[in-house]
């Protein structure tokens, strides 16, 4: 069966350049049922490498079921079971492929349910959360994420692997040049609409998102200094917490805290989500989108935080390994656009101005 | 709102292998079983059973069986093995999009998948764990059955959701009679064989691994089969492929003239995965009513009332079956156009009907 041209280079790219999968190992896919056409050209990928295709599929992304954590008593679906951890502990490398039939579709779980969910589950990340081992998250273009991306399928697909199908060691290179100006500063201003706010990076060295564990990749990102963020920003894509949509969020910040939040829509999700312990008011994640392929938001994160002349912020959880200190349950990614007269600037000098670089 | 029918079918398939709390089961499906997997899981949380999902695009091996190098193929990984060897049970329910999904697996690929498979399945095929494999009604399996989906599903629901315990003691009663023989002669159409069932005991599915139950099964003496069976009346259909008119010569149980009106390549290839998948592994009687045609689909033709079934390949040990084979493949005789079943030279069933 002929596979379509650019199906089959993205699954070369995700089992080659993202994993470079080699003989012998244990490759755990967890996907869902329309992904089908890639899923299949990396398995076959996968096997002609000596290696073995492990398939996790299923309507919600493996190690979840929602059906069975609706009714399954609380302490068996707040523990992972034998058969996942063994999986979990012994897999050489995983694939996140996201294809949803329906992105609202989200399930029928209660709050509570859902924090049992992710405790359950919160083992499969560890190994890869502190890379230990080679690991891609990523999407299948879905008619029901180009139903979210406002677009048809055809053009969703053309927007999708124009992101993905990049010169990635050309993108490399051009990014670690940015960072390189990012890591010799100390002062981060962000200014825009409605809009201005100061972050310390001072000794915290940024990591560059070349394409390798995120499919698309097109960014590089930083743990701030925790107490340091001052002012206000507002976020202006649109975006959702576990379902629920949130749309023009604004923060104001003092000594690290989010000491103000309001949205024009679905505060009370963003009052929520900021409550969930002491660590989610604070910044843990500065993020640069570089992405050249990506000029429009797909209210669709892993896309839009890419977006080249965005930069974006989460709340909670910062990454140790690149110095982080902020502890949280969560990690919500939101993002600011800076195409429509924002700037950033380095200890005062200005380094881009209406998302073009300066430098 | 959901059909009422898959919920009592999801509760039915749980009590097929009556889990205990704490029990990991293996719930295997590919994507169109959706509505069944989804209520099967719920009624396994409900009963304090943890159900592991896993999909697949079909139920042969997809691009990994098709394409991987012989020598993955022929093993499973360490995941895989330390899941099949841990899980309590599994279910496997059936959920076709295509039927022949099979079909351009070569046979010596599919052996050695079925090989590997079939190792590692080995408690399950003693018996020592529970499994039960069943269909979700989807247009493919209705094209198979000749049937509109709606037609099919009344007619799968009507196979499944019965009086199981009045099936079971009408087939116990007829196991008895077939326990106290020792030789089974089949006469039919193109059709006359001999073998010997002397010292093994039947089995009665009636609520146990399919769903639909409705046979009694042995594992006949292996050296025992003689003459000639004629399978004219139904394609023999195995992992996605189809043979006509295939017809077996039997001379000390072993098969040694075998040809097929169609896809006899196919047929022969699998005789030739091992030395066992030239003998019997398996005789069954149709008794469910509720089946009346074939529909080229195993499960349910090899319970049609009024047929028998021999299967060529591995035995069932817990029945006193000797015969080891990677296969497995059962082939349905109609035996209502002037057929008979004799128990020690006295007939027993006639047209199909039991004396």
């Amino acid at each position: 069966m002929a596979v379509e041209p650019r199906v089959a280079e993205y699954a070369e790219l995700l089992v080659g350049r993202c994993l470079d999968v080699q003989p012998g190992w244990q490759v755990l896919i967890r996907s869902q049922p329309a992904a089908r056409p890639v899923l299949e050209e990396m398995m076959r990928l996968i096997a002609g490498r000596g290696a073995f295709p492990l398939l996790r599929l299923n309507y919600s992304l493996w190690p979840t079921d929602e059906p069975w954590a609706e009714t399954a008593p609380a302490e068996l679906v707040g523990e992972l079971s034998e058969i996942d951890l063994f999986a979990s502990e012994h897999m050489d490398a995983r694939v996140t492929m996201e294809a949803p039939d329906n992105t609202r579709g989200v399930s029928a779980l209660s709050p509570e349910r859902r924090a049992l969910v992710r405790k359950g589950s919160a083992p499969f990340f560890r190994r890869t959360m502190g890379h230990e081992i080679p690991w891609v998250s990523c999407q299948f273009p879905t008619p029901a994420l180009a139903q979210e991306a406002g677009m048809s399928v055809a053009e969703f697909e053309r927007f999708f692997y124009g992101a993905v199908l990049r010169d990635w060691d050309a993108e490399e290179e051009r990014m670690n040049r940015l960072l390189a100006r990012f890591d010799a500063a100390d002062i981060v201003r962000v200014v825009g609409e409605d809009t201005d706010l100061t972050l310390s990076i001072a000794e915290r060295d940024g990591e560059v998102d070349e394409g390798k564990v995120n499919m698309p990749g097109g960014e590089f990102f930083f743990a701030p200094v925790e107490d340091s963020a001052e002012g206000t920003i507002l976020f202006d894509l649109p975006t959702d917490f576990e379902g629920g949509a949130v749309d023009r969020i604004r923060l104001r910040f003092s000594k690290g805290r989010a000491e103000e939040a309001r949205a024009e829509r679905g505060e009370e999700t963003l009052l929520a989500a900021l409550s969930i312990d002491d660590g989610a008011r604070f910044v843990g994640e500065l993020g640069i989108g570089c992405n050249e392929g990506i000029t429009q938001p797909a209210r669709n994160i892993l896309f839009d935080e890419k977006m080249a002349g965005t930069i974006h912020m989460a709340m909670g959880a910062s990454y140790p390994h690149i110095g982080g200190k902020n502890k949280s349950g969560l990690h919500w990614d939101l993002v600011k656009d800076l195409r429509n007269g924002g700037r950033i600037e380095l200890d005062g000098e200005i380094v881009q101005e209406n998302g073009t670089w300066l430098i | 709102m959901s059909d009422p029918r898959i919920e009592a079918y999801a509760r039915l398939l749980v009590d097929c292998i009556d889990p205990e709390p704490g029990w990991q089961v293996l719930v295997r499906s590919q994507p169109r079983g959706r509505p069944l997997v989804e209520e099967v899981c719920r009624e396994l949380g409900r009963r304090h059973v943890r159900a592991l999902v896993r999909l697949m695009f079909d139920s042969v091996g997809g691009v990994f069986v098709r394409e991987a190098p012989l020598e993955l193929l022929g093993r499973l990984s360490e995941i895989e093995r330390h899941e099949v060897d841990t899980a309590n049970c599994y279910m496997a329910l059936i959920a076709p999009e295509n039927t022949r999904e099979g079909s351009d697996v070569p046979a010596e690929r599919a052996g050695i998948r079925q090989a590997a498979l079939r190792t590692a399945h080995e408690p399950y095929l003693r018996g020592e764990k529970p499994w039960v494999g069943c269909y979700f009604p989807t247009e493919a399996a209705a094209q198979d059955a000749g049937m509109t989906l709606p037609e099919f599903e009344a007619f799968l629901y009507g196979a499944v959701l019965i009086d199981w315990k009045a099936l079971g003691e009408r087939m116990e009663k007829i196991a008895e009679r077939f326990d106290a023989a020792e030789t089974v002669r089949i006469v039919g159409e193109g059709t006359d064989l001999t073998f010997s069932l002397a010292g093994r005991e039947g089995m009665v599915d009636a609520l146990g691994a399919n769903m639909p139950g409705g046979e009694i099964f042995y594992s006949p003496i292996e050296d025992s089969a003689e003459g000639v069976i004629s399978y004219s009346e139904y394609p023999a259909c195995y992992i996605g492929h189809e043979v006509n008119g295939v017809r077996f010569r039997f001379e000390g149980g072993r098969i040694v003239e075998a040809s097929a009106t169609s896809n006899e390549e196919f047929l022969l290839g699998t005789l030739d995965t091992d030395e066992g998948a030239r003998r019997l592994g398996e005789f069954g009687i149709g008794c469910n009513p509720g089946i009346q045609q074939h529909m080229k689909n195993t499960l349910f033709d090899e319970k049609i009332e009024g047929t028998i079934h021999l299967a060529i390949g591995t035995g069932f040990p817990q029945l006193g079956g000797q015969n080891r084979s990677a296969i497995h493949w059962d082939m349905v005789k109609e035996l209502r156009n002037g057929g008979r079943i004799e128990l020690d030279g006295k007939v027993v069933q006639e047209n199909g009907r039991w004396l």
